[in-house]
This record gives C-alpha cells, structure tokens and sequence, in this order.
C-alpha cells in the first residue's frame, strides 16, 4: 500500500480520509435507496473523487480494474451474439423432453441447466434466457411457476459461485488477487456440487412432491419441436465454437500467460469476425450496433465509477483501518476472521447490492495483512468472501440482480413473486447453504 | 368537442376526424369486446368511461395477445415461437378462459393521440407513424371527441378541391 506517500491538494484543504469517508458513505447509501440508476450515482461520486483532490484522472484510471471490465464486457457480446441462433431454448426445450415432460424432472432439469449457464455465462444473463421458456412450460403444464423461478433463482446464484466468470464478485476477486479459473473451478467447484442438491432437497419437500399435470399437458410440451429452436445453424456453431474456445483460454490462462480479459475480448472480437463475414458492411453496422447495445453499459459505467471510490477511499488509508480493527475483533485470528467474512458478506448481499459491498471488502483483505501465512493466508478469507456474497444473494429478492429479473419477468406473466413470501422461504435456505459452506472452508482450509 | 382551428382555416384533426366513432366500455366483457371487432371488422376500437373519457384502446393485437403464450408476448420475453406447436384448439382453450373478463384487463393504456386543435399534416404524420387509427382526445377534459383512420383521410383528401 503505498496511500501516504503521495500527497492529496484537497478542495478548501479538507481532510482527504473523512472527504473520502463521508463520499464513500453517501454514495452506499444512494445506491440502496435505488432512488437514482447506481451508474449514475457512481459516476457522480467518482468525479467528486478526484474533484475532491484525493485522487488525480491519473490516479482514478489506475483504480479501474480493466480486467474485470474486459471480462464482462466481451462475455456479454459472445452471449448477445450466441443468444441469436436459438441454443439457450434449445437446451431447455431438450432438458424438458428428457424428462419426458414430467413437472418435477423439468424443475431439475431447468435447475441444472441454469446452474450449469450460471457457471459459464453470467447469472443476469443465464436467467434472461431461461425463465420465459420456464414460463412458456409452466403455462402448458398448467402449473404455477413458483417453484420453478425460485429453483432457478437458486441455482443461478448457487451455479454462478462455481467459476471465475459466473458471477461479478468471483470476476472482481479473481481479478484483484490474480486467482485463475481454475483455482475457482477446483476450490468451489466441490462445494457448488454439493449445494444444488441440497437446495433441491427442500424445493422438493415443499412443493415438488405436489407438483401434477395432466397427460393432455404434458404431451403439449411433449410436442415442442426444439430443433426448431436453432434460428441459424451457421451462427450456433461459431457460437459455441468461439464459447469453447473461450473456456479453454481460461483454463489455460496461466500456462498462456495471458489474462482473463484479453481471452474474453478476443472471443468477443473472434465471434464478430466469423458472424459477420458473409454480410455486407451495412449490415455488419447494423448487426454491430444491436450486438452492443446488448451489452449492459449501466453495469459497466457502475463498475468503472465503484472502482475509482473504493481506490480513493483506499488511498486515504480508511479501508487499512477498518481492516486493523476486523482483525482487532477477531484477535487476529484466521478461522475467525473467515467465519465472520462468510456469515457478513452472506447477510449483507442478502440486503443489498453485492458488488459494492465485495468492492469495498477486497482491499480491506487485501489490508489484512497482519493475518499468519502472508498472502497464502487470506486464501479462505476470499474462499469465504466469494461463497458468502455469491450465495448471500439468495436470501431475497432484491440480493442479486439476477432474482430481480426473475421477479420481472414473473410479474410481466401475471405471477407476482411476493418480496416476504420468497424470502420466507429462501433466507433460511440460504443461511442453510453458507452454513454449510462455512463447515466446507473449515475442513478444507483451516 | 370543438371543430374550430386554431390557426384560422388551416385544417386540423377535428377536420377530418369521424365525430360518431363506434366504441366499447371497460366493463365490456372480453368476449363481447371480440364478436365485435370480428363483426365489423375493426382493427381496433377506443375504449371510454361512462363519462366518455378516453381509456384506451381493444383491437386484434390484444385478441393475439390473448391467445398467445405470454412468455412470448411479454417484454423481453422469447425471441423465437419456432418450436411452439399449439393447435388453433389450444389458443381458443386460452380465449375461453378469459372470455368472462372484463377488457379493462388487456386493452391497450398507453395510447398515442391527438388533440381536435393537432394540426392536419402533424395529425397525418402521427397517423404514418402510428400505422392504425388515432383517438381524438380533449386535452382539457379526457374526453373522446371523434377517431381518425386511413379511410377518413383518404375520403377527405379525394374530396378537397385541386
């Protein structure tokens, strides 16, 4: 940390720790009451950042972690391009048939394709793409789709933790502390394992065992002819082609030595190439144009805008104080500080925004420093820091941005998924999980 | 309603609008609302209160949406309805289920419109852009005061003097 030795020319000489403290505190706050889009309220705060004299453009642009950037932004252009040839309906449309159109087999089923999505693409994404096809087999089967969205809520978040790229907070963590695909695949890939069936278990208990339909409807479903869903065969094989070929990358990030970013660009670039050869220029701009303006700029103007905050709020040496307290309360101790860091990111992404909230937990770990072991000491604390706010958005609707889509969509279909009733139901579920996550990071690491 | 311009003769909407427009009531029931359009052939009618007051509108597009799966009708819903293979039985089985229903549940709320004082060629312009018939609605009151349509124009244009 080098906050200290560069000097701040702060605005009416004011003291750079409480400018920042307060800015940092205000921007939180607007971001949760949701009255202003976050993006803008970002933008705004990391303008005062710098207005402020904490921080230099010089020094704000080095807080923008670009990796995170790229990563998100060449996955979203491989998804709006893939999304084109029909592959996601496809999948769930198959998955529905295997299990011969029976209701609770097609939850499974739609369960395991989301969490399997969630890994590989991002959550937002992966249930933009799956729950109308649940809602459009909900509605032939003629039977709610509660159950169905709830399951997959769950799984998208549950699915998300398993890998580097399937949720924001395993990208920002990955990225900050230089842990690969791998490394995410290997050390939550077990525990992402074990949770989907032991979300299931519940789901089943409660409502899957009620879960009827009629012969009638089920052979309704039974009909839907999924190659039918393949809009364009040329551009599903450069789709999934190009999606190979990224994940390869990642898995191979070390040995290639090259960074998750530049491998999701290139993808990006890679599948706009090869999709756009047979077109005319017109209609390359054309398609262009419609492929970025798939890309979610808000999230992306949000990201940019938190990293130049939590930066300058670092830079002022606030975040390596609140750290020093932590570990204060914690006596220092490892397996405390873990167990605390999993059940507080768990609770607090269960009420609000999770990526703020790692965003600013990052370098407060990356502060702590005084912890035994060095750097190889804070692995459970980011084990624990990705398990609690990836799983912790579970708890309600409003935990991850992906529950909030489903609630839309829900809602547009004229069934209203109720803010209490889910979370009844899935914040005892979701403290269920990161207990037994906590039990997880305990045997395996401490 | 008021037919006089608001920029001397310059024609507006109130010039060409049709001042007795048929119309349906949101306690319409839904299949009321259908055997109507589907008589006359309309491609969609305005819906007003007791009062007259401009409601909305029911027409095909909400008899489609009616009978189509909402997955797919809904906003950002599927892209594709390829694979669907529900028979005309199965969207008539969807009509009936919501035939007893008032059309205050599917009519269209958000709803361009023009004022009797629009002028003629901004009139025709909305209409272009619109490509169905426009509600005449007094701004100050609400209230419908007539509908244009192609056929409207098309009679008065052929009509005015070269």
């Amino acid at each position: 940390m080098d906050h200290g030795s560069e000097v701040m020319h702060m605005v009416f000489g004011l003291d750079p720790q409480w400018y920042a403290g307060i800015l940092f505190a205000l921007t939180y706050l607007m971001i949760m009451s949701e009255r202003i889009n976050r993006a803008i309220v970002s933008m705004t705060a990391a303008g005062l950042m710098v207005l402020g004299g904490v921080l230099t453009q010089e020094t704000a642009l080095e807080g923008i972690d670009f990796n995170t950037i790229g990563l998100l932004t060449g996955m979203m252009i491989i998804v709006a391009i893939t999304r084109q040839s029909g592959i996601f309906q496809y999948l769930a449309i198959w998955s529905a048939k295997k299990v011969k159109a029976s209701p609770w087999g097609i939850l499974v089923m739609l369960s395991l394709v989301t969490a399997v999505l969630s890994a590989l693409l991002d959550n937002v994404t992966t249930v933009l793409l799956i729950a109308p096809v649940t809602l459009l087999i909900t509605d032939s089967l003629k039977v709610k789709p509660f159950p169905y969205l709830f399951a997959e809520i769950f799984a998208a978040n549950i699915g998300g933790t398993a890998t580097l790229i399937g949720d924001p907070p395993n990208i920002m963590i990955g990225s900050a502390v230089g842990l690969s695909f791998n490394d995410f695949l290997f050390n939550l890939g077990p525990i992402v394992a074990l949770l989907l069936p032991a979300m299931l278990l519940p789901v089943y208990l409660i409502w899957g065992r009620h879960l009827h339909a009629s012969s009638a409807a089920r052979q309704r479903v039974m009909d839907y002819n999924e190659a039918d869903a393949i809009t364009d065969k040329r551009l599903l094989w450069q789709s999934v082609l190009v999606l190979a070929l990224v994940i390869t990358g990642f898995i191979l990030a070390h040995d290639i030595r090259q960074q998750p970013a530049t491998i999701a660009m290139f993808g990006a670039a890679l599948l706009l190439l090869v999709s756009s050869l047979p077109r005319s220029p017109g209609e390359q701009s054309k398609n262009l144009e419609h492929i970025f303006s798939r890309v979610e700029w808000i999230t992306i103007f949000f990201f940019m805008g938190l990293f130049v905050i939590v930066y300058g709020v670092e830079k002022t040496g606030l975040l390596e104080m609140l750290a020093n307290r932590v570990l204060e309360m914690t006596g220092g101790d490892t397996a405390l500080t873990t167990v605390s860091i999993i059940w507080t990111s768990a609770i607090a992404s269960a009420l609000i925004d999770n990526i703020p909230f790692v965003a600013a937990m990052i370098p407060m770990i990356q502060n702590m420093t005084g912890l035994p072991g060095g750097a190889d000491g804070l692995m459970p604390l980011w084990w624990a820091l990705a398990l609690g706010s990836c799983l912790g958005g579970n708890g309600s609707l409003i935990g991850a941005s992906a529950n909030l889509i489903v609630a839309g969509f829900a809602e547009r279909a004229g069934h209203t998924l109720q803010f209490l009733r889910f979370m009844l139901i899935a914040f005892p579920l979701m403290l269920g999980s990161i207990a037994i996550s906590t039990v997880y990071i305990y045997l395996r690491y401490l | 309603m008021t037919t006089t311009h608001s920029k001397g003769t310059h024609p507006t909407a109130s010039t060409i609008m049709d001042k007795n427009p048929s119309v349906l009531h949101p306690t319409d029931k839904i299949s009321q609302a259908v055997e109507c359009i589907m008589k006359h052939r309309y491609r969609r009618l305005p819906v007003v209160d007791d009062d007259g007051c401009f409601m909305g509108v029911f027409g095909v597009t909400c008899l489609l949406r009616l009978v189509l799966p909402k997955a797919v009708i809904m906003d950002k819903g599927l892209e594709s309805a390829a694979y669907i293979r529900d028979s005309l039985s199965d969207l008539h089985r969807r009509l009936k289920e919501v035939e007893d229903e008032p059309i205050s549940l599917c009519m269209r709320e958000e709803m361009v419109r023009v004022s009797p004082d629009t002028p003629l060629i901004e009139t025709l312009l909305i209409l272009y852009k619109t490509g169905a018939s426009l509600p005449v609605v007094d701004p100050e009151t609400g209230k419908l005061v007539g509908v244009i349509s192609y056929f409207d124009v098309g009679e008065n244009i052929l009509a005015a003097e070269v």
